[in-house]
């Protein structure tokens, strides 16, 4: 977890831990200790998808998830109770992705200070350009050995994608 | 019984539509909320929606505010199953007429709980 600096807004990292791996443990894996935090150096995410949210309150938080895409399509087979061996599609991947993001954001939306309205999910295959906003936190995970992360940004104000009423 | 699925995620529908399959239900989807009023035009059997707050198109807020207006549909069973968990929100949607409030995730217990408190389990399904 990144130490958190100046006026940032501060989150709970432990809570953030917590609602991905309640998140994996209720609706992907079906028990916990799947998901687990990463210690030490993450190995590099390979052929990285990103996947975001963001939440718009006093100031605008970005949770962003980031897997390799092939970690990816397990998590849509896990999702839509496919086979092993089935082949994701480009629409799969991206809503299978955006769900994990939605709820995972969605839950965090409650740990920031004035949060507000919950952007729709977006899913690229290159990182969001976050306009060079600070990182309020980072965490990394391994799911079924393979790395996850997940960053919250704190954006401009107006910045993002626009938040439902 | 027939249930309505209302969530812009495909994922969510299968595994929202998976648990009222296994209680008994019959189940039809929609993506959006407009999409869902259009779905409850065409299907006047559905006692039971599950609705999604964040879509596109039209909320799963609104969909309850449009919902309420039709008095043909002022039996059927509004559920809010989403990830906006606040009090705030809760509060709001309940106010507008939803029935009962499910935060994703979920367990399939906790929904079926849900249709147990709402006296939506089929008995005979559940033996």
């Amino acid at each position: 977890m990144s130490a958190v600096a100046g006026s940032l807004p501060t989150v709970d990292g432990e809570a953030i831990e917590a609602i991905a791996q309640d998140f994996f443990a209720t609706m992907v894996d079906g028990e916990h200790g799947v998901l687990v935090p990463g210690y030490g150096e993450m190995a590099p995410l390979v052929d990285a998808r990103f996947t975001w949210v963001d939440v718009h309150g006093e100031t605008v938080t970005r949770v962003l998830v980031a897997v390799g895409r092939s970690t990816g399509d397990m998590l849509t087979r896990a999702l839509l109770a496919l086979p092993d061996d089935a082949p994701i599609g480009d629409a799969d991947f991206a809503d299978a992705a955006g769900e994990v993001v939605n709820v995972i954001g969605g839950n965090i939306k409650s740990l920031v200070h004035g949060g507000g309205a919950l952007s729709l999910p977006q899913v690229a295959d290159a990182a969001p350009d976050c306009g060079g906003a600070p990182l309020i936190s980072e965490t990394w995970f391994t799911w079924r050995g393979a790395p996850l992360t997940l960053t919250l940004w704190n954006l401009p104000e107006h910045a993002g994608s626009a938040g439902r009423p | 019984m027939k249930a309505l699925v209302i969530d812009d995620s495909r994922v969510m529908r299968r595994i929202v539509s998976g648990i009222l399959n296994g209680a008994g239900f019959d189940t039809v989807e929609a993506g959006d909320g407009r999409e869902a009023l259009d779905q409850l035009e065409a299907h006047p059997d559905v006692v039971l929606c599950c609705i999604d707050w964040n879509m596109p198109v039209m909320t799963g807020f609104e969909f309850v505010v449009e919902a309420r207006k039709r008095q043909e549909w002022r039996d059927i069973t509004l559920m809010m199953v989403t990830t906006e968990g606040e009090h705030d929100q809760i509060v709001r949607a309940l106010a507008a007429g939803a029935h009962e409030y499910v935060i994703k995730p979920f367990t399939p217990e906790i929904m079926l709980d849900k249709l147990e408190l709402l006296g939506l389990l089929d008995p005979a399904v559940q033996a």
